[in-house]
């Protein structure tokens, strides 16, 4: 699709949008309006046009969403996918799907709340290396009497890929102020332990367990300590690493979505494969910074 | 209440804090001890593994070169109840071993470019890695035990169960590079 059509469609949205929210706009003051008309306080009058601006938001999601969706999928279909296959080889991206809930689940590293959003399925290989990437949100439900509300356990980014290493225990390694990874002795043989890594300045940032000491002291050496170090400084948001099952799990707690594009902004070519460059990169620094196509340790299985 | 109960029951009281203490640093002191030898545990099946590797890598050169075992092997002992320097003794004489392998492979190409010999090459470097891991383990585990020994007031409980600093294990720069080697 030409950046023209592609235009056409996001103006459309735009449009389309921009009517539902001056509908909300309306709505809000009318409802505030005949409810202050009939006699009833400022602040009665104040809550009443809230019920307006949920209708108004109602309507507004019932009228763009189609246009809006439409745009998404044409701008990852044009852009993203193209920016893609300049990198990875044998890939396969699915805008509308998302990386299986149990791949997270089953490290049995993170909390897994009640509700499970996921897009921007990647899989492919990057230097030879296996990589599959999802974005994720996960939230959790809250009641509190008749209240109901909905917590986000975790949204962001999360990745597997091949390890460089066969290892026979499972590893976590969490940075100070990710929130809601887990560590699950239950019916586990081998139970979680905190490792103390010799490395002060890693153990001041990150918190390791292990299923084996020696295993964690055998994934984790210096120099890797050191790049997980240096990696997660350049990183916005907190990380999450689950060696399981010779494959490495990361998450990167950053609340953002990867690969959007804003109806709202203007489609300006470079700026946008220079934003879906440094989202790719955020992907494959992972190999890169860490080694991970050295393959000197693994042995054929 | 008679001041001499007040006076009997404060100096019980001190006591029995001091004797849970005491006994927790002491269980804490054990522990650590436990873990060191479980670390140097360890280190003898790194040593091991780096042993059978070896061997395998002096049959798989035999049958390319007409060297002799004894001229690859130094004898190397490897038993139960070895004391650090001799571990770090027959390591020594495992690298010199590797050495040698490495400096004939260098002048037999098709025994270099045997799938057998890339294959235990590699295994070589994940045994370092193996070796190396453990090392660290276990001085990680000695620097912890070290390091109470000499802090007060655990010191003077160490002192009175007679525990003693341990010796780090250490290994030598040329062993280190073995890791490096490239296929």
């Amino acid at each position: 699709m030409s950046i023209k059509e592609l235009e056409k469609l996001r103006k459309k949205a735009r449009n389309i949008a921009s009517i539902g929210i001056l509908c909300s706009v309306a709505l809000t003051l009318l409802f505030f309006h005949i409810e202050k008309s009939s006699g009833s306080t400022y602040i009665e009058s104040l809550a009443c046009s809230y019920l307006g601006t949920g209708i108004g938001i109602c309507i507004t999601q019932l009228i763009s969403s189609k246009s809006k969706e439409k745009f998404t999928i044409a701008f990852k279909k044009t852009f993203v996918l193209k920016s893609l296959k300049s990198v990875f080889t044998n890939l396969n991206y699915e805008p509308e799907k998302g990386i299986d809930e149990s791949i997270i689940r089953n490290t049995q590293m993170m909390y897994m709340g009640d509700r499970y959003y996921s897009n921007d399925y990647i899989k492919a290989k990057y230097k030879n290396i296996n990589i599959e990437q999802a974005d994720v949100h996960i939230v959790e439900k809250h009641e509190r009497g008749k209240r109901t509300t909905w917590v986000t356990i975790f949204k962001g980014k999360w990745m597997t890929f091949d390890f460089n290493k066969n290892f026979k225990a499972n590893i976590q390694v969490s940075q100070n102020g990710f929130k809601n990874s887990k560590i699950n002795n239950w019916g586990n043989k081998l139970k979680y332990k905190k490792v103390m890594m010799e490395d002060q300045s890693f153990n001041n940032q990150f918190m390791t367990y292990a299923q084996s000491e020696h295993e964690a002291f055998y994934i984790l050496t210096p120099s890797l300590m050191e790049k997980i170090k240096n990696l997660a400084n350049t990183i916005d948001g907190k990380i999450l690493l689950c060696f399981v099952d010779n494959k490495l799990h990361v998450g990167i707690q950053n609340n953002k979505d990867s690969f959007e594009h804003s109806i709202f902004t203007k489609i300006n070519e470079n700026k946008v494969i220079e934003k879906i460059s440094k989202d790719i990169k955020l992907i494959t620094n992972f190999v890169d910074e860490l080694d991970l196509d050295n393959d000197l340790f693994r042995k054929e299985v | 209440m008679n001041p001499v109960y007040v006076i009997l029951i404060v100096v019980a009281i001190i006591i029995f804090i001091f004797a849970i203490w005491y006994i927790s640093t002491s269980n804490k002191l054990n522990r650590l001890v436990v873990k060191i030898d479980e670390s140097l545990s360890g280190i003898n099946v790194a040593l091991t593994k780096r042993y059978d590797v070896l061997t395998k890598m002096i049959e798989v050169v035999k049958l390319y070169t007409k060297h002799e075992k004894e001229t690859l092997f130094e004898v190397i002992k490897l038993r139960d109840n070895m004391s650090l320097k001799e571990k770090s003794k027959a390591n020594q004489a495992m690298n010199e071993s590797f050495k040698k392998i490495n400096i004939i492979a260098e002048n037999y190409p098709e025994l270099k470019s045997s799938e057998n010999y890339k294959t235990l090459q590699q295994s070589i470097a994940d045994v370092e890695e193996h070796l190396q891991a453990a090392r660290r383990l276990y001085n990680s585990n000695v620097s912890l035990y070290n390091q109470q020994l000499v802090s007060f007031p655990t010191s003077s409980v160490a002192k009175s169960k007679g525990m003693a600093k341990k010796d780090f294990f250490e290994i030598d720069e040329i062993k280190k590079n073995d890791v490096k080697i490239e296929l």
